[in-house]
């Protein structure tokens, strides 16, 4: 039980979360520290791309470098910082609106390309920072601001759809259960390609009294006690369907042989085309009429 | 014999005219000649009509031209849909297959000369198929027009090296035939070529989207992030292939917003990034352009103009996204607009497109369009000695070391210091909402109108920059012509006839569109009695936002007409004289 | 919340005194730190009973702490701890869940009370594992005066006014949209 040479402290900065108190992302953020002191990177190796929404904010208040982008936007953004720099650790967050709703389209193609980063959603099933509005974890039925008179349409499943898209490392977290949260996310940044931990952060100020923490303490079931093996990923998948009814906690799959991530495949092209370079002063003569320049 | 010839050619895309104009601009550009091709196609994906337009001169070319002195017509359904692209005079030599059928109107009705030619038949009797008949094409045209033949022939081969020798003998066969037929007919009004001079030196062959793609390369970006999009794909297309080499990556994102999204957060991590994109490509990266203006990120933003509003006319060129390069998306923002006006300087001008967006940390928008983008030319060797590549000013070890990081600090030149991931000592918060200097989130009025005012202050150095504008002509002549983009090469043209009839003309092109740079219009308009402003839109869109931006006398008028309808040097030059009539 | 759930990285029964006096520093170290941290968020949100009652329990924690610090630089000097605060999860420290942003001082008091509970558990239950006997007398000793603490806080609780007709939740404008 050693102490590493970084400490949580050292990832929180001067910044005031501006949170309702009683957020569970003030407990996502806690663990969050506790991850990244224990994986180890010094704060300006890494990059925490972030989108719009309550949980966005997150950025600022650790000590990496924070780029709080706009909405929906975060996961292309980090990928441009990935494979501009591979070097860096990468961690995306955001909410279940930004991710699922009008991000939702580059969620797929984040998974397909498998860049090693780690995003994280904070999924409170309402949006918080417009003020209790429907969000695409909304449960079918709920009145909201903007559905009066209940929901007419079902959530969308950010489990499953992680899944399918065909991700390599797929948990889900509460912060009812800090410790098994930070391991979570700890070994998420640890896999080597695109890690998804969906964390039910509840909303104090627009969530519901069943979506609190107190509830999440009664019901979440953490997926190692039901012997659930992370690297079936059939398995994964019918328990992922139970997203909304049940609150399962942990890994739900694990690639146990991880391919190249994306931004190493970079790394081996580029170090293979660069003995193709030319200097700058004859760049141009690839369009040399007489073809002279032409490799 | 001329030492200047325009010639069009125009069959279905199945015929290959546009491959045939390539193997010909080949072979002139080997002999020596300038020379600069467009071309223009239905919107079929293949099998459409296709056309294009090939200037070959002894001199400097500096645009496509106005009507044609040769056109060359594979069937006249093709030929007529391109309506104003393929202008014809009264001295048009019309060369066309008699299989098409006797000529029709209006070609018919101008008594225009018509040489018909046994073209489908030439070729199935030489080659053994109707297929091989731009090769008589190429084989009248090298006869008529004295390009000697092995040239062209040559050309033409490299084309066909790669479909084995039956294809090359029957391609072989089918030019001699060409050949020989124009050297058994010759024509009433001879069009052939005074040879180049000799010492022409070496010729580059590309398009505006090579250079763009070199000039970035030029530039050092290590980071392309973009979505295919006509006209401009090209330039992902070649650094796809390209950059590989230089350390950079290429990403094809899942859309547009994503392409810039990427190369925002490549620029973040202290790489210059870029995009390439067209008008509804634009449209949709308006929000992340506001963020790294906001977050004070450098970005270069291609965006090679077509035909608009939303899908418009992709396949043509237009000038109509002046506003949207400098104004899309909300907010007070003053982003700077770069026009290359052909080929040759798009490659500086991409090049000034990095340097302005490292040296300021902003986007800047370069405004190609498609005429420049796809159009093929032959131009000198670029002097690449004499160009400046500008980094972006990162914070020392010793200034990180000094006293805490203020990434957005209030600097006397608005311009402060750009961290990035990575460099100790460095850390802050990138955001898209506003912030104090250390990049604190804030919604203070005071902090908020600070920073608008530091992100306008630090570009105001731009306005002065004379070398983004080119003024020719007397600055005292009271006519005057602005124009920019693909516009100012027929300007320029047009310019030059005027003053060679002794009209007292100056034009000024400028490549910095905005921001809109109020003394060097001040003092171009201040000896005009009359003036235009010409461009390729139906509003007219540099002549309002000079309105805008400066004071336009009433004797500038706005010249301007919707794309696909390109203006001609000699439209123009009868302009100008009407002009001189006003005063 | 048991010894097994907040710090589920320590070896109970291996314990040394060391150790266990360096684990109970940081527990009350832990609890300053959050009490810091509620005081903060809720002086952001202009409760300043709450905010004020919060700043008094980080100074009480504080005094805990330096209490143990003294006691274990008698036995151990400036060894080097063998503990880190990564292994503890909000034994003594109240959970962000547990306020509010319009919560009265009176609710402040009790999640005071409820974590002087939880690390009373946490402390009682390790005891049933630890097997060194300074290690267990150690344990007594906290356990006592967790149960003290509840005592005091319990005290306090009965001595506030009984709270008037209006809650802040009644008169309180609506959240803002950002």
């Amino acid at each position: 039980m050693g102490c590493g040479s970084l400490e949580a402290s050292d990832f929180k900065s001067d910044l005031k979360p501006i949170w309702c108190p009683g957020c569970g992302d003030f407990g996502v953020l806690q663990a969050l520290y506790r991850a990244l002191a224990a994986v180890g990177r010094p704060p300006h190796e890494i990059a925490f791309i972030s989108g719009i929404g309550c949980s966005s904010r997150i950025p600022g208040y650790t000590t990496a470098y924070g780029f709080n982008t706009v909405h929906g936007r975060a996961l292309p953004i980090a990928q441009g910082v990935k494979l501009a720099n591979p070097d860096l650790l990468v961690v995306v967050a955001g909410g279940d609106g930004d991710g699922f709703s009008i991000g939702g389209g580059h969620v797929a193609h984040a998974v397909r390309r498998n860049l090693d980063l780690t995003y994280l959603v904070m999924d409170n099933q309402v949006y918080g920072l417009t003020k209790g509005q429907l969000s695409p974890t909304s449960l079918k039925g709920l009145e909201t601001v903007t559905s009066p008179l209940g929901s007419l349409e079902d959530p969308i499943n950010p489990l499953l759809y992680v899944l399918a898209y065909g991700a390599g490392f797929v948990a889900q977290a509460t912060p009812a259960d800090m410790p098994g949260m930070a391991a979570l996310i700890e070994e998420a940044i640890r896999y080597p390609g695109f890690s998804f931990v969906n964390i039910q952060s509840p909303c104090v100020t627009f969530g519901e009294e069943e979506q609190q923490l107190r509830a999440h303490k009664a019901k979440l079931k953490p997926l190692a006690k039901l012997h659930h093996d992370p690297s079936n990923p059939l398995a994964a998948l019918d328990l992922a369907r139970a997203y909304g009814r049940e609150l399962y906690t942990g890994v739900f799959y694990r690639n146990p042989a991880p391919p190249q991530p994306y931004d190493a495949l970079v790394r081996l092209r580029q170090a293979e085309q660069s003995k193709l370079a030319t200097p700058r002063a004859q760049l141009l003569d690839t369009w040399l009429a007489d073809g002279r320049g032409k490799r | 014999m001329r030492d200047d010839l325009i010639l069009g050619m125009a069959g279905a895309g199945g015929d290959g005219v546009v491959s045939a104009g390539e193997s010909l601009l080949k072979a002139a550009t080997t002999l020596g000649y300038h020379a600069m091709m467009t071309k223009s196609f239905g919107s079929q994906i293949r099998g459409g009509e296709s056309s294009c337009r090939l200037r070959l001169s002894t001199r400097k070319v500096l645009n496509p031209g106005g009507a044609l002195d040769v056109l060359v017509a594979l069937n006249w359904e093709d030929f007529l849909r391109f309506g104003a692209e393929l202008p014809l005079s009264a001295d048009t030599v019309v060369v066309y297959d008699e299989k098409a059928g006797p000529a029709r109107t209006p070609v018919a009705a101008r008594g225009l000369v018509l040489v018909p030619v046994p073209i489908s038949a030439l070729a199935k009797q030489a080659a053994g198929s109707e297929k091989a008949k731009t090769a008589v094409v190429l084989g009248l045209l090298s006869g008529w027009l004295d390009l000697p033949a092995p040239a062209v022939l040559k050309g033409l081969k490299q084309r066909f090296a790669s479909k084995g020798e039956a294809v090359l003998t029957a391609t072989e066969k089918a030019f001699t035939a060409g050949l020989a037929h124009a050297a058994a007919n010759g024509w009433a009004a001879p069009k052939a070529l005074e040879k180049p001079a000799a010492d022409a030196g070496p010729k580059l062959l590309c398009d505006g989207n090579d250079m763009c793609a070199a000039g970035a390369l030029f530039a050092g970006v290590k980071f392309f992030g973009g979505y295919p999009i006509t006209p401009s794909t090209e330039v992902m297309q070649i650094l796809s292939r390209e950059l590989w080499k230089y350390g950079g990556a290429v990403l094809q994102a899942e859309d547009e917003i994503a392409g810039v999204g990427a190369a925002v957060g490549a620029s973040f991590a202290g790489k210059k990034a870029m995009t390439a994109t067209s008008g509804p490509g634009l449209d949709l990266k308006a929000e992340l352009l506001g963020l790294a203006t906001i977050a004070e990120l450098p970005l270069v933003v291609v965006d090679v103009q077509r035909g608009g509003p939303s899908t418009g006319l992709p396949t043509k060129a237009e000038q109509s996204n002046l506003f949207a390069a400098a104004f899309s998306g909300h907010g007070d923002v003053l982003r700077p607009v770069l026009a290359p006006t052909g080929v040759a300087d798009t490659f500086r001008l991409t090049v000034e497109a990095f340097n302005i967006a490292e040296q300021y940390q902003t986007p800047v928008l370069l405004l190609s369009d498609q005429e420049i983008a796809q159009r093929k030319k032959a131009i000198d060797v670029i002097d690449t000695s004499t160009l400046e590549v500008a980094e972006r000013r990162v914070p020392t070890m010793a200034e990180l070391a000094e006293k805490p990081y203020a990434r957005f600090a209030l600097t006397e030149s608005g311009v402060s210091p750009i961290s990035h991931p990575g460099l100790e000592g460095g850390t802050y918060l990138a955001a898209g909402i506003e912030h104090d200097e250390k990049g604190a989130p804030t919604s203070g009025g005071a902090m908020h109108a600070k920073m608008n005012r530091k992100r306008f202050a630090k570009l105001e150095p731009l306005a002065a920059r004379a070398d983004l504008f080119e003024l020719t002509g007397n600055p005292a002549a009271p006519l005057g012509i602005v124009a920019w983009g693909s516009t100012a090469g027929v300007a320029r043209e047009a310019c030059r006839a005027a003053a060679a009839r002794g009209l007292d003309v100056k034009l000024l092109v400028p490549y910095l569109l905005h921001p809109v740079a109020d003394d060097v219009y001040a003092s171009f308009f201040a000896s005009l009695t009359a003036g235009l402003v010409v461009e390729l839109s139906h509003q007219g869109q540099l002549y309002r936002l000079l309105r805008m931006f400066t004071d336009v006398p009433s004797s500038v008028r706005s010249l301007c007409r919707s794309g696909a309808n390109p203006f001609s040097p000699a439209e123009l030059l009868t302009r100008l004289v009407e002009l001189k009539g006003v005063r | 919340m048991t010894h097994a759930d907040s710090a589920p990285g320590i070896d109970f029964e291996a314990l040394t005194l060391k150790d266990a006096l360096d684990l109970a520093v940081l527990i009350e170290e832990e609890a300053r730190d959050r009490y810091e941290e509620l005081a903060a968020q809720l002086l952001l949100h202009h409760n300043r009973d709450a905010a004020r009652f919060f700043t008094r329990m980080v100074r009480v924690e504080e005094l805990h702490r330096a209490a143990l610090v003294e006691k274990r630089e008698k036995l151990f000097g400036r060894q080097k701890p063998a503990v880190g605060r990564e292994l503890l999860f909000e034994v003594e420290a109240p959970e962000y869940d547990a306020v509010r942003a319009d919560m009265t001082e009176r609710q402040a008091l009790s999640t005071a009370l409820q974590s002087e509970r939880k690390a009373y558990r946490f402390f009682s239950s390790a005891l049933e594992h630890v097997q060194h006997r300074d290690v267990k007398t150690l344990f007594t000793e906290l356990c006592a005066e967790e149960l003290e603490h509840i005592r005091l806080v319990q005290g306090e609780l009965a001595r506030l006014p009984e709270p008037g007709p209006l809650e802040a939740t009644d008169v309180s404008d609506d959240p803002a949209p950002q």
